[in-house]
Parts: structure tokens; sequence; C-alpha cells
């Protein structure tokens, strides 16, 4: 938290309330009142009060959320008057920041009565959640004082680190901190934290819009971009040269072409002009030799484009190939590197496609567009010069009507591209519906909706339509004014031109003819600057989204020495981890765990009380907000991937068939396993069964285009998939939820066989399954609130009695047992 | 408040002993899950805590604090309105089928209630939207005065909830909502374009 929060007024009022600067544990900042309405303001703890500064809402202030946010938000605004709530700490309980559906609101217990203090947009969330565990770890401290002092009564397990009686006592040749220093620890405000640096454009000073990227999109320079992709090109420089040699043949052999189509043809060889025909060293009078050789020069030059063509096309083929594929390549590789949560926070699906045809967009902007930036910008220039050259006045009638076809096309091309976009997302709506009634087929038949379904799809098959025609109607305005000044241009000019033949004998047809030809050489060129902006632009847009998933960091990253783990023992510690996937919604609270080496966990809990993140976190799918998980005593963050994934295996809920065959699938994560440890995996999985049943065997191809498995047989597949790969750590993460009971049986027995050796942790609903756990926890909203034996939680004749109970009733009732 | 008899001594079938459930336990949890405790004024009585919430006391259960949530927000936010109670795993305490059953006293408390539940700016004007790099940027006027904030162009921010209302989250999921896009003016639309 940054020290110069406070403004002023701010710190003043607070010092007359008797807090200093330096009293101040944490703060943040908020900008909506009790009433939600915007008002500026502060919420400020310190060890033993909470005051909420207020300010008046001012309807006419801009209020700025992430992206607009500057550092310095004008705070300092000394007309703001300033008022101050305190509250003592010591008899304030539960202080919260509650999500609402699109903001938060602080409240807090004092006295037994819950209040209100205030309420923030969700861009302060952060900011209030540290405050508000500043204030738990506050609590904690005192309470923990007063126990000490006087014994109170009514502790129970879930407050504080309480252990288990079959967890060792751990720190132990570690002297104790004292209180003061533990406390002091607890200090955010004016501490830097390394999450938090860099979180302002240093440019613009604006917040950036995703703190996992520094990147400000306004200062984002494209000129930066542009560079960057061009390094993509740089393997292929041969290659580009010789295409470039190609773009220069072509222009200058047409920049020719107008003079020998009409000055040559026309005025010297018609014209039977005999000091031209002695220059080429033919005789006088020979016009047919004269006459064949321009045509055959012609002929010449045709040829030559169209084989220049030929050649380009070839070069930009393979130009255009290779870097679209090294930035698949580049893009692809970064993708699989990224956290779990990168995937989590977006639709995989269509960020992929889009990515790789903006890898399409990028290369073919700067193949087809980038080079003719100089090329026609040079034609035009050459042409107009041999334009004056030959009649001035006529080029001054160009130069006239030029501006305006660059105006239609910068006035009518904005609104092309916003009916692209419309096409684009008629063609998605379209596009997605299809795919949710293939999906959802089954669904579809058995209500009988099909009908309905046809129509949702007509309504969106017509909007496709509309816009599609829009785009025809705006293209086809585009090209007719177009074409129609060219039309006005050509024909002024031939009026102008016919003139100065017939009347004022300046100039001959031919000369006519080549400055026509030169007017024709310019649509193109002129035709594409009205459009390259636009197209520079959205390539670059391209660009830059590409550059998103190539730059984006890890949010896990490797430590930068890696321990690595050499015959580890498998002891896992969990040292006051909490962890939330969002941030002010906390899925586990301060867990305190130990698996000893070799043992296994069972793990109980209703759904969604944070099993699953648990096990998460120990194979570092994520890492925790706060605490720390150890194995064999060394912090997960600072073991290298390669060995935390050898050590760690697990079989999850759910599973997942790769592409390829059964052996490949089982020996994924060790492709050298031979045939015979292959099938005594498949076997202790109870798998070679079913597998040998195929019609293929091991070689039968699975995955989605291959051979449909059930859930159980997908389950038994990534069982032998764990068991080959030969973990220390073994996570079964209700591994055997979607196999049916004889299965299940059957299951065990190779899975008993399997924790031998291992420290295993097993989730499971079905207690049975946990039968051979050496201990138990029961997690229930984040923490676990009962931990021991099978016998001793029997005794306790909690949830987990409870659950028991109602487990054995129910399978006694199917005559199961 | 019917009963559902109907499921009495049956569960809806397939869920067969993996759960954490027994028949008498199931059929309890059934039987409250299928219950509709309908609330008002004459079985309900509502009041604003000194803390700025609103308590209940129904029959003989009395609640402190008690949210208050809509069923459907956007599409009939007077109707159909839980009243549950204010814990984490928070439970439903009954339901309110029409805010016209309930005092217009209790109704008003209970919007203020709502509308700081679901707090969302109404854009009244857009003053200006610029999009940079995948990311849009918009200025606009609010019924809570102007707001600038940000939006992530590759997601679904923009969801539309009827042909013309939409609503906008920026990139903190902060919500802004347009009630009717054609009661901004052809200026304002265009700037919008791109999402509509």
């Amino acid at each position: 938290m940054k020290k110069d929060l406070f403004p002023k007024a701010v710190l003043k009022l607070l010092k007359e309330n008797g807090i200093e600067e330096d009293d101040i544990f944490a703060a943040s900042a908020t900008d909506m009142n009790t009433d939600c309405l915007y008002a500026d303001g502060f919420v400020v703890l310190t060890l033993t009060q909470l005051a909420i500064v207020m300010s008046a809402p001012d309807e006419k202030e801009i209020h700025s959320f992430k992206g607009y946010m500057t550092k310095q938000k004008a705070f300092d605004t000394p007309e703001k008057e300033w008022t101050v709530k305190i509250y003592p700490i010591e008899n304030m309980e539960n202080l919260k920041g509650e999500p609402q559906v699109a903001c938060s609101i602080l409240t807090a217990d004092v006295d037994g009565v819950t209040y209100r203090l205030t309420a923030f947009s969700n861009l302060y969330k952060r900011e209030m959640h540290k405050l508000v565990r500043t204030f738990d770890k506050i609590c904690m401290e005192m309470k923990a004082d007063k126990e000490l002092e006087g014994k109170e009564p009514g502790n129970t397990p879930e407050h504080g680190p309480g252990r288990g009686p079959w967890e060792e006592g751990k720190d132990g040749d570690k002297e104790p901190e004292s209180k003061e220093e533990r406390i002091k620890k607890l200090k955010v405000y004016g501490v830097e934290d390394e999450n938090e640096k860099d979180e302002y454009c240093p440019t613009c000073g604006m917040m950036y819009p995703d703190r996992s990227r520094k990147v400000c999109p306004r200062c984002m320079d494209r000129k930066s971009i542009f560079f960057r992709v061009i390094g993509y090109f740089k393997p292929y420089r041969a290659r580009i040269a010789g295409l470039f040699l190609c773009y220069i043949a072509t222009a200058g052999l047409n920049l020719v072409w107008p003079y020998l189509n009409g000055t040559v043809l026309y005025d010297k060889v018609l014209a039977k002009n005999n000091e031209f025909l002695a220059r080429f060293g033919i005789e006088d009078g020979k016009y047919i030799t004269a006459l064949l050789m321009v045509v055959l020069t012609m002929l010449m030059a045709r040829i030559t484009i169209i084989v220049i063509g030929m050649i380009q096309g070839v070069f930009a083929a393979k130009i255009v190939t290779g870097v679209v594929r090294d930035m698949k390549k580049s893009i692809f590789g970064n993708m699989g590197k990224l956290s779990i949560s990168f995937f989590r926070s977006r639709q995989t699906g269509s960020l992929m496609t889009r990515v790789m045809s903006d890898a399409d967009r990028v290369t073919g902007f700067f193949i087809d567009g980038c080079p003719y930036i100089f090329i026609n910008g040079l034609t035009i220039i050459v042409s107009l010069c041999f334009m004056f050259s030959i009649k001035w006045q006529m080029t001054l009638m160009v130069l006239v009507v030029m501006p305006f076809v660059m105006l239609i096309g910068l006035k009518l091309r904005p609104r092309i591209w916003t009916q692209f976009g419309h096409r684009h997302r008629a063609e998605r709506a379209v596009n997605s519906q299809v795919n949710d009634n293939l999906t959802g087929a089954r669904v579809v038949k058995a209500f009988g909706q099909e009908n309905r379904e046809t129509k949702r799809f007509e309504k969106n098959n017509l909007r496709l339509r509309d816009a599609e025609m829009s785009i025809v109607g705006t293209q086809n305005l585009v090209r007719g004014s177009y074409s129609g000044i060219f039309e006005l241009l050509n024909i002024s000019v031939w009026l102008i031109g016919v003139y100065l033949i017939m009347v004022a004998h300046e100039i001959e047809l031919g000369v006519m003819i080549t400055f026509v030809g030169y007017i024709g050489q310019l649509q193109g060129p002129i035709n594409f600057f009205s459009r390259v902006f636009h197209w520079w632009s959205d390539s670059m847009n391209s660009a830059q989204r590409m550059f998103e998933i190539i730059d984006s960091v890890p949010e896990i990253r490797e430590a930068e020495n890696p321990i690595e783990l050499d015959n580890p023992k498998g002891r896992i510690e969990l040292k006051n981890v909490s962890f939330g996937y969002e941030v002010n919604r906390p899925v586990l609270k301060e867990l305190n765990l130990e698996i000893k080496e070799g043992s296994m966990l069972g793990i109980v809990g209703r759904s969604g009380a944070g099993k699953t993140t648990l096990v998460n976190l120990i194979s570092r799918m994520y890492d925790p907000q706060e605490g720390q998980i150890l194995i064999d005593g060394k912090d997960i963050k600072d073991l290298s991937f390669k060995s935390l994934r050898r050590n760690v295996a697990m079989v999850s809920q759910e599973t997942y068939i790769f592409m390829g065959t059964v052996e490949e699938n089982i020996a994924y994560a060790n492709p050298d396993a031979s045939h015979a440890d292959v099938i005594k995996a498949a076997k202790l999985a109870s798998a070679h069964e079913f597998i040998m049943r195929m019609p293929d065997g091991y070689d039968t191809r699975i995955g989605s285009s291959g051979r449909e498995l059930s859930g159980g047989e997908k389950q038994r597949i990534s069982i032998a998939r764990a068991i080959l790969s030969n973990p220390k750590i073994l996570i079964l993460d209700e591994a055997t939820a979607s196999v049916d009971t004889e299965t299940e049986r059957d299951i065990q027995k190779s899975i008993s066989y399997l924790v031998k050796g291992r420290t295993t942790i097993s989730i499971a609903h079905r207690l049975s399954t946990l039968k051979d756990a050496d201990y138990l926890v029961v997690i229930d909203n984040g923490k676990i609130t009962e931990r021991g034996t099978h016998s001793e939680l029997e005794a306790l004749k909690g949830t987990y009695y409870k659950l028991m109970e109602l487990q054995r009733k129910a399978l006694a009732l199917k005559g199961i047992e | 408040m019917g009963k559902f008899d109907g499921f009495k001594g049956g569960r809806p079938g397939g869920f067969g002993g993996d759960g954490e459930f027994n028949l008498e336990q199931m059929e309890k949890e059934t039987e409250e899950m299928l219950k509709m405790r309908f609330l008002d004024k004459k079985n309900a009585e509502f009041k604003a805590t000194g803390g700025g919430f609103v308590s209940l006391k129904v029959g003989d259960e009395e609640y402190s604090r008690i949210q208050v949530v809509r069923m459907f927000p956007f599409t009939d936010p007077d109707h159909y309105i839980s009243i549950r109670t204010s814990d984490e795993n928070s439970k439903e305490i009954g339901i309110i089928k029409d805010l016209k059953d309930v005092s217009k006293e209790t109704a008003e408390l209970l919007v203020t209630q709502m509308n700081l539940r679901y707090f969302t700016p109404v854009i009244t004007k857009i003053i200006n939207i610029k999009d940079e790099y995948g990311y849009a940027y918009f200025d606009v006027m609010t019924d809570r005065g102007q707001c600038r904030f940000t939006i992530n162009m590759g997601g679904s921010s923009v969801v539309h909830l009827s042909e013309t209302r939409i609503l906008i989250s920026d990139v903190d999921e902060n919500r802004f909502e347009i009630p009717d896009v054609m009661k901004l003016s052809t200026p304002e639309r265009k700037k919008l374009d791109l999402f509509l």
C-alpha cells in the first residue's frame, strides 16, 4: 500500500482525532458512501481503531475507474469537506467486505449489531481485502493475548491455528517471535508490496486495465509493435529482398508501359518518325520492322510482368507461410506455459481461433500492404512527374480530382469497417447457435423444440443476411462513386486532350494515350492509400492481440534457482494457507495441515467446500495468497517444475483423454515406458480387461477423433496414467466417482496397492473409498472442522459421524452391506 | 404454502447411496427445498436495523439481518423477491411474490436495500468511446455523475439484456446500464455502434 495515499486535509483530520500516520496499519481508499453514492473516502485501521473518513457526494465530480485512474487521483482538492467516524476495534467483530452484485459493502458487528460502514466499487476490492485481513490478524493476536492471560473458555478448534493430536510440534528449533515483532509484521500500510509495484503506466500515470499484463493500451506504441512484427520477418531476409526486386521491376515496367503504348507506338512508329527509327539502327522506311519490334517489346514487357508476378507470388507465399508458422509456434508455445488461471478467466476456444487468424492478418498486411506503401507512393510520384513533363495543364486537372477520390475512401470506408464488425458478430451468433444445437441435440429432440430452434436460427440468420447486404450496399457505393469520378476525370482529360490535339495542335495522339495510361496507373495506388490506414491499424490490433498471449507472464513461475527434489520422502505441510479465486471470496481460510510421509489422508466435505482447491494448491496449479505449502520442508514455490510434476501426480474427477492410442494415453507422462510397464499399469488400474475387449487392444485410437470411452473407462485410463508415472505424492480427487460399485471395488484394490510407499491424498464423497486412510480431515467452508483418525472422528460424533451414519443407512437400505 | 405430498416417501430416483444423504434426511431436505413460503404483510414483519440493514420476524423465527435478493433482477424486478439469511451460506427464509403484498413502508425499505445491492449507474449520455488495443475507454454521464471506465473488448463485457437494453461491465466488473439504446441520440448510438 502506497504511503502517499491521503490528501493533507485527511491526515490533518486524522491527527486531530488522535491518529498519527505512523499508527496506521492498513488503509484503503473508497469511492462510495453507505448509500452507494459516489463519494471519496478512506478506511483507516490502526491497532486500536478503525476510522472511516468520508467526503460529501459530489454529482459534478468525474469518477474514474481502472484504466482511467491515475496514481495521484485528484485527491488534493482542498475544498472537500471531510468527516470522520471512529470505531474502537475492541468491541468490533467480523469486519468483512461483502460482495454485492457489482460493488461491495464493508460491514462489521459493533456490540452485536451489524453495521454498514461504507461501500466501495470493485476498484478498491483488493485494497479493502487487505485491510480486512490485517484486521483479522490483529484481532487474532489480541485474542491470543487474552487467552494467555485469562485462558478464555470456549476456544473452539476452528479458531486459530489449532492442531490435531497426531501432528508434531513445528518450528521446534526456531526462536519464537516476540509479540511486538509479530504485530509489527502485520503492518501493510507504507509497505511496498511486490504485487502492487508498477501498477501504473509510467508514461501516462494511469492504472493498467489488467494488472497481470503491464501494458498500457493508451501509451502502447504502434511503432514498437510494428518493429516487433518486423522481427518475425528477419529470418527471411533474402527472400524479402527478392520480393522487393520483383515489386520494383513490376512497378518500373508498369510505368514504361503507357509510354510504349502511347508515345512510341503512335507518335514515333505509326507517325513514321524516321529519326526515332534511326536511333534504334532501323533503316528509314522500314516501318513494318519498327512496328514489329515495338509490338515485340510490348509483348516482352507484358510477359516479363507476368513472369515476375509469378516469381513474386512464390516468394510471398514462402515468406507468409513461414512467418505465420513462426508466430503460431510462439503463441502456442507460450500458451502452454501459462497458468491455469489464464484459461479460467478467458474463453479459451475463441481466444485461440482469434489469435490464430490474427497471425494470418498481421502477415497479410506486411506482405500485401507494407511494400505497396513505398511502391504505390513511388508510382504516384513518378507518374505525376511524367504527366507534368507531358502536359502540366492536364495534370492539374488530375490534381484537382485526386483529393475527392481520397475523400470518398476516407468517408465511406469507416462505415464498411463497422459493418464488417456487425457481420462478424452476426456470423458468430449463427455459428455459436449451430454449435449449441449440435452439442445439445439430444435435449432439443427430447423436448421437441426443433421448430423453435429453427426459428431462433432463422432470426440470427436474417441478421447475418442483413449485415451482408449492408456491406455489399456500401461497397457498391464506394466502387460506383470511385469509377464515376475516374470516368469523369478520363472524359475531361480526353476533352482537353482532343482540344489540344485538334485545335491548339500542341500535342499528338500518342502523348494523349500515354497520359490517359498514366491516369489509369494512378487509380490503384490512390485506392490503396484510402484504405491503407485502416488496414494498418487493424493489423496492428491483431498483432497486439497476438503479443498479448506471447507476452503474458504465467502467474505461477518457477523460482530462479529452483531446488531439485531427489528421492523425496513425501511429507507435506500446509502453513496458514489462504486462497480464493477472487480476491474477497476466500475458498480456503488459514489452513494448517501436515501429512506424514507415506501416509494416506482422506478429505471429506460437501461439494464446494474447497477440497479440490486444496489439492490444486498442492500440485501448484495456483499459488496460495497467504501461507506456505512445503514438501519435505521445502516451499513448493522453490521447487523446480520438473521435480514437482514428477513427484506429484493427480487423478482428478475431470479425466482427459488425448487424441492417440490407449498406450500413448497411459504412457503420457513417460513416453519411453515399455509395453510391459504399460500393461502392468493398466492391470493395476483394472483397465486391462476393457482395453482387451476393444478391437485394436492397446493400439485402439481413443480421444476426440477415436473411439468413445465411458466415464469409468476414462477414469481407469487416467489412473493407469498416474500409476505409470510413479509419483511420490499421489492425489486422488474423486478418482472413483464415476464408476460402478463393482469397478470401484476393483479400483480400490489397485489403489490400496498403489498407495504403498507413497503419500496419498484422497478426496471422496463415498466414505467407503477412504476406509484405508490413516487419518481424515473434514473441510467445511474453507476450514478444517474435524481431524483425526477414523475412530477418533467417529467418537467425536460430528459431521464425519453423521455422514457415515447416513451412508451406512443408505447402503443398508440398498442391501449392499 | 402448499405441501408437495406427491414426493413424500420417495426420492426423485437416481441418487442411490452415493451422496451425503439418507432417506429421512433426503426427504426432509426435499420437502424443505420444495416448500415455497410466501411472505406478506400478514405473516412477516420487516424492520430497519440501526446498522443500515433490515431485520425480519416471521412466525416465531427472528432474523436480525436479512438479505433481499431478486429472482429476476432484469426481467421482473418487483416480483419474486427472495428473503435470505445474511450468512455466507445464505438460505432462503421466504419469498415475496409481489412487492404489493407488503405494506408500502416495507416495500420502500426493501427497495432501498435492493437498490444498494444492485447498484448499477444508468448511462444517460455518451460523451466519448475510444477503443485501443483490445480495450474500450468509456466516458459517460450517468445518473450518479460522470464516469470514466474501461472495458475488455475480447470477453463478454457488453451483454444485451434485450434488443435495446445493454449491461456493460468494466475490467473490474463494475456495472453500468443503458436501459434503452434507442433513447440515445444518433451520434451517441454511432459511438456505441461497435457494441450493438
